[in-house]
């Protein structure tokens, strides 16, 4: 992996076309700047075997994930939230060939030069024009047109096309106050309806279920829905009153991602290994490359192990010191001390930092696409400490051919 | 002026504070076609005489007046940032917030600051539109595009600080909860914090936690 700087004088008209042309709405946080000024550029070698390790990990995972749903006695070992526990019966009618599944894992280069892979986002990965559009502008900017890179969209809107109907409807459901939300959706819903299918942005409770088929409820909307395209996390979606979500469990319209993706968004997903390896299910790709990871019994410490919540998803409440802002440290061991259940304790890989040509060094996570079992992409973030958070600079990622 | 073009009033290269300015309405006056608005008002700055170097403004007004003021202190040295972050309904729907009102005004607010000359290092004029909170829904079928500014979205106490800004006046008729926290962050880091009405001297104010705050989750 190596890091190509943008050239100084072109990175202000990259920005302004990152946020028209690709989609990047949220290009700043608090004091940071969240495009990077650099582009991310793999070897060969290095993508290729990304690639492999990712569909493997893609085929333990929907394994395990539909050996879960059947056995809820082991799953009940993820503590899914009691909501959700309780859906597990009306997700029995799940047929993956009905759905389409997206997720995404995040490699990390270790200081042995391992690769470490810290979690995957399996229920909402977002990122989409990330690493559909802004290879493509980075890869103008720097001028390096024999630079390649797979794009995202492209790979879903296959997907998409093999099992829908083109003059289809299709419903973007998102948290609709935010802004960052609707960027990941209106990417896709643009690229989607480019195709010819009919394009619906809305929330979770936008929809509701009549003989398990979702139709639209939003003014002037309301019309059967042929897929649901999700952005709105499990875990909020089952606080919505009025209570309407349980057809999302159940529902037979095509969805991406299904919520039988909840046991593999679980950071206790590691605990049920062993239970899986018994029913025949090898989970040896997982266990290479995820650290070791314990369930908190008490607050104690271990040097060289860190807390991670059990359903953290930006980096956020992670306890790598170094990382940490102010009094952050101090306030996530309190939080662990009031909510042990919550979280989990992993061992701390030492992340090893990429030095770029003008000194600076930065960590990268390196989150690799799957939709389907077929790798679909990269979308990469990187920071100055070993912990990739809200505060971390998007960066296009391309591939030496 | 097509909403890039537009944007790049608000955010020149070299300008200091631009990154806070958000795209989102920005990207919106391209895919809605919006047009300037009618009724716009040149408004003048009541409130303070003149520009004060150690001073930075947040204007939380509906979202018209507020870019029309953000425009009347350009005319004395602050660079309006707008900050609004609310997307549009999907099309058909009714939605609890009029996003597009405000990308509209946004261009007439270009036009007028084209002719304004603006120091690269003027301090900044935060514009926030104080009807984003709205997100009363009659009944479900409304589009809820309502939103709230989180400390994510303008700079840290310590980045106000460290560029000399000590004191933060509120333009406002009512301080609400979404920036009151920010407020209240600000506070505890030494930068006073005043309130105007836009037409009152500001006065210098002390925010505090209502109970239900104080039990609210610890923000990391």
């Amino acid at each position: 992996m190596k890091l190509i700087k943008i050239p100084e004088d072109k990175y202000y008209d990259y920005k302004i076309k990152a946020m028209f042309d690709c989609y990047k709405w949220d290009p700043q946080f608090c004091d940071n700047n969240t495009l990077s000024r650099y582009v991310l550029v793999l070897t060969k070698k290095e993508n290729e075997e990304i690639i492999s390790l990712t569909e493997k990990l893609d085929k333990e995972t929907r394994l395990a994930e539909e050996y879960l749903n059947k056995n809820i006695k082991i799953a009940k070992n993820l503590t899914l939230p009691r909501k959700v526990l309780e859906q597990i019966p009306n997700m029995q009618n799940y047929d993956k060939t009905q759905n389409i599944r997206l997720m995404r894992y995040d490699f990390h280069l270790s200081i042995d030069n391992n690769w470490v892979v810290t979690e995957v986002n399996s229920d909402c990965p977002g990122g989409f024009a990330e690493s559909s559009l802004l290879p493509n502008l980075a890869r103008n900017v720097i001028n390096l047109p024999q630079l390649d890179f797979t794009s995202f969209g492209d790979k879903m809107v296959e997907e998409i096309n093999k099992k829908l109907n083109k003059n289809g409807t299709i419903m973007m459901v998102h948290c609709t106050c935010f802004s960052d939300d609707r960027q990941v959706m209106q990417y896709m819903g643009d690229r989607l309806k480019k195709e010819g299918y009919r394009i619906i942005y809305g929330a979770a409770d936008h929809i509701n279920f009549k003989d398990k088929k979702a139709y639209c409820i939003l003014d002037n909307n309301q019309i059967s829905i042929d897929l649901i395209f999700r952005f709105t996390p499990l875990e909020w979606l089952i606080q919505m009153k009025p209570r309407r979500w349980d057809g999302y469990f159940n529902t037979v319209t095509k969805s991406c991602n299904h919520p039988i993706s909840i046991y593999a968004q679980s950071k206790r997903f590691p605990f049920v290994w062993n239970d899986l390896e018994k029913a025949g299910i090898s989970m040896s790709t997982w266990k290479k490359l995820l650290p070791e990871t314990f369930e908190v019994k008490k607050l104690l410490l271990k040097e060289g192990y860190i807390y991670k919540p059990v359903y953290g998803r930006v980096g956020e409440r992670i306890s790598i010191k170094e990382a940490c802002k102010g009094d952050e440290y101090e306030k996530i061991l309190r939080d662990v001390k009031k909510h042990p259940q919550q979280y989990l304790l992993q061992k701390d890989f030492k992340s090893k930092a990429i030095i770029t040509n003008d000194g600076n060094k930065y960590h990268i996570c390196l989150g690799s696409y799957t939709i389907e079992g077929k790798h679909a992409g990269y979308y990469a973030r990187m920071s100055q400490y070993p912990r990739i958070d809200s505060y971390a600079e998007d960066i296009p990622v391309l591939i030496e051919k | 002026m097509n909403g890039r073009d537009i944007f790049k009033i608000y955010a020149p290269y070299g300008a200091k504070w631009i990154d806070w300015v958000r795209p989102v309405p920005f990207v919106a006056i391209d895919i809605y076609n919006r047009k300037p608005i009618s009724n716009w008002k040149d408004r003048k700055v009541m409130f303070i005489n003149e520009y004060d170097k150690n001073t930075a403004i947040f204007i939380d007004l509906p979202g018209i007046e507020s870019i029309e003021l953000g425009v009347a202190l350009a005319r004395i040295g602050y660079r309006p940032i707008p900050v609004f972050n609310g997307t549009d309904e999907q099309q058909g729907a009714r939605a609890t917030t009029d996003t597009y009102l405000i990308e509209s005004c946004l261009i007439n607010g270009g036009e007028k600051l084209k002719t304004i000359f603006l120091n690269d290092n003027a301090n900044p004029a935060f514009l926030l539109d104080s009807y984003r909170i709205n997100r009363y829904r009659s009944n479900e079928s409304i589009f809820d595009n309502s939103w709230d500014i989180y400390k994510q979205d303008v700079p840290s106490a310590k980045y106000f600080i460290k560029n000399d800004i000590t004191k933060i006046i509120v333009v406002t008729d009512k301080i609400q909860k979404d920036l009151k926290k920010i407020l209240i962050n600000y506070q505890n880091e030494g930068i006073l914090i005043y309130e105007t009405d836009s037409y009152t001297f500001p006065q210098k104010i002390t925010l505090s936690k209502s109970l239900i705050e104080r039990f609210e989750k610890e923000e990391l």
